[in-house]
């Protein structure tokens, strides 16, 4: 296995808070890394130092072997950085194609090349297993489990080696959790895109991570694949190590 | 999974249908135009409204009038803004224009440095509504009073009279007919080419379809939805969001400056009252012609059906003897409302999933 991204003992402070201190982690080409945390343990700030928005304090961030500097989220994505916000930057009354395309038309002359962009968006969402009937209907008209596949599709034909997915199934219902599911393990087999998988649902890791890393107060608790983890330990860990166990013994007493 | 896409594809074609932005003003159009027939004919005016030809000027001459601002207003609501000072540059246009000449200052010379002038005050009026954040209600609300303000102000220290003629350097038509310049076949065209109506309808229909395909079929319209639809993801991916709405309230200056320029033109003076509320009606066209306030949704096609219903709700009144003239203030008022919870109830259907 090829790793994409590799954190070397990154830090970030702000001021005198310590935001991250010695993170380090591998994520893999083809691959699934679960990062669990919960609020406040430094995952948004992890997020934000890969797209670009911030540069780490200490230690070094590797993309394909080689250290790696963005100056600015633009900078990340045409390294190959895709990100997913939670919010997933679409336009609710434009249409499918418009939405994929947004920013980055494609056109003949002075007009809009519709023809080619909906085949393209068509063939990129088919792709992921969403059949669009129609690209010119607005997103308002779609699920959101396939808004969210909208944006991955978008991100991976941008150019994104290594796809960083901030907790995408956390707004959704059950039924479309499963959809958002079922378009991630497609981008795995996909084969050639790292996948950052951030998420606070411990079912969700366990069955699609192929890798682990969890966070706590700024600090990687336990890194590893599948097999290295004690996947029982996974929700104790999740919540903060030996944390529960504390308030266990609390509400005993 | 196929089942699913069945149910898309039937909802799609009902939605198809109801979804155009346009929609709710294309029936208010025929509703007034039949209203108004009958009125007409009731009062045994009918042909002088929809036969002769000055009936029809008034009512096309003015729906061309409110319809360019309209465009400008329906652009900017698109991309989540507003522009209350449109009526007040129309008369900062034709006043500087005609204080230019009146300078002497040679006519192209005149008509491209009043050109430069509103569309640098657009570039201001932008730049201080994407740079400061405050609502661009408030910022144009400003140069609806400055911009009116500058123009007599200037015309009063100059020629010490608020009202300009310029009827001894234009020689507006009909009389300045009989050897027309370039000038004149561009911007008063009657007087080149005996015409039934005035430059400004012509003007209207050529812009209406330039924007038209402006707004729908290019990449700078993709921009101008994406910046009022939601400006937080426009700019995350990649949509320049405060250029576009700097250059939209060039245009917007710009064509009041086209107007300013076509009404001194045609009838040889610049009036410090000229344009006055016309903003408010361009808005209210906007508005009919399915415009939200909130941005993301519209089009100026739309726009231009507003501007007619208006014109001939508003012309048409003086035609119908037996209702009150100060009645149509309340017809347009309910007009407004009625067309505005329509497209609402519209919108709604499109975004519901």
């Amino acid at each position: 296995m090829e790793p994409s991204i590799k954190f070397n003992k990154v830090s970030k402070f702000f001021g005198n808070i310590i935001a991250l201190k010695h993170i380090s982690f591998t994520v893999y080409k083809g691959e699934i890394t679960a990062l669990l945390g919960d609020n406040g343990s430094g995952k948004s700030t992890l997020i934000k130092l890969l797209s670009g928005v911030y540069s780490p304090d200490e230690g070094e961030i590797l993309l394909d072997g080689k250290p790696v500097k963005f100056k600015s989220p633009r900078d990340a994505v045409s390294s190959g950085i895709g990100t997913v916000y939670q919010d997933l930057a679409l336009q609710p009354l434009m249409s499918v194609t418009r939405n994929f395309f947004l920013g980055r038309e494609i056109s003949k002359g002075l007009s809009l090349d519709f023809q080619t962009m909906d085949n393209i968006t068509k063939t990129e969402m088919a792709k992921l297993g969403i059949d669009v009937a129609d690209p010119s209907q607005p997103i308002g008209t779609m699920s959101g489990g396939q808004r969210q596949t909208l944006a991955i599709s978008r991100a991976i034909y941008f150019g994104a080696k290594v796809l960083i997915l901030d907790e995408p199934t956390s707004a959704l219902g059950q039924k479309q959790q499963l959809e958002v599911l079922k378009t991630i393990s497609k981008v795995k087999k996909l084969g050639n895109i790292a996948i950052i998988f951030i998420t606070h649902n411990d079912m969700h890791a366990k069955l699609l991570g192929d890798r682990f890393a969890f966070l706590n107060r700024g600090k990687v608790l336990a890194s590893g694949s599948k097999k290295e983890i004690d996947m029982s330990n996974l929700r104790t860990l999740m919540a903060g190590g030996d944390e529960l166990a504390k308030l266990e013994n609390e509400l005993k007493a | 999974m196929a089942s699913r896409d069945e149910r898309i594809r039937e909802v799609g074609f009902f939605k198809n249908a109801i979804s155009r932005p346009e929609l709710g003003s294309v029936f208010g159009l025929i509703i007034i135009i039949i209203t108004f027939m009958i009125l007409t004919s009731l009062s045994g005016t009918f042909s002088a409204m929809w036969v002769r030809p000055i009936g029809i000027q008034a009512w096309v001459e003015l729906a061309a009038f409110v319809g360019i601002l309209a465009i400008g207003a329906s652009l900017l609501m698109i991309a989540g803004e507003f522009d209350l000072s449109m009526g007040a540059n129309v008369a900062l246009a034709g006043h500087s224009f005609a204080l230019l000449l009146l300078f002497g200052v040679p006519i192209e010379l005149a008509i491209l440095l009043t050109f430069i002038e509103l569309a640098f005050l657009g570039f201001i009026i932008g730049t201080i509504v994407v740079r400061t954040g405050l609502p661009s209600f408030i910022v144009t609300l400003a140069f609806w009073f400055a911009s009116r303000g500058l123009a007599v102000f200037l015309s009063q220290t100059f020629m010490n009279q608020s009202r300009l003629s310029v009827k001894s350097i234009i020689k507006p038509p009909p009389g300045g007919g009989e050897d027309p310049t370039l000038i004149d076949n561009i911007f008063a065209f009657d007087s080149a080419f005996g015409l039934p109506f005035d430059a400004e309808v012509y003007y209207f229909i050529i812009l209406i379809i330039f924007i038209a395909y402006l707004l729908h079929r290019t990449q700078y319209g993709n921009w101008i939805y994406a910046s009022g639809g939601d400006p937080v993801a426009a700019r995350a991916t990649g949509v320049p969001v405060a250029n576009v709405k700097i250059s939209l309230f060039m245009i917007s200056t710009s064509l009041a400056c086209l107007l300013g320029i076509l009404t001194v033109m045609t009838s040889g003076a610049s009036d410090p009252k000229a344009g006055d509320f016309r903003e408010l009606h361009a808005i209210a066209a906007a508005v009919i012609g399915g415009c939200a306030l909130t941005g993301g949704y519209g089009s100026v096609v739309g726009a231009a059906f507003g501007a007619f219903i208006f014109a001939i709700a508003s012309r048409g009144i003086n035609f119908v003897p037996f209702i009150d003239n100060n009645l149509f203030r309340v017809m347009l008022g309910l007009l407004i409302l009625g067309s505005a919870l329509l497209n609402q109830y519209l919108r709604d259907r499109v975004l519901k999933g």
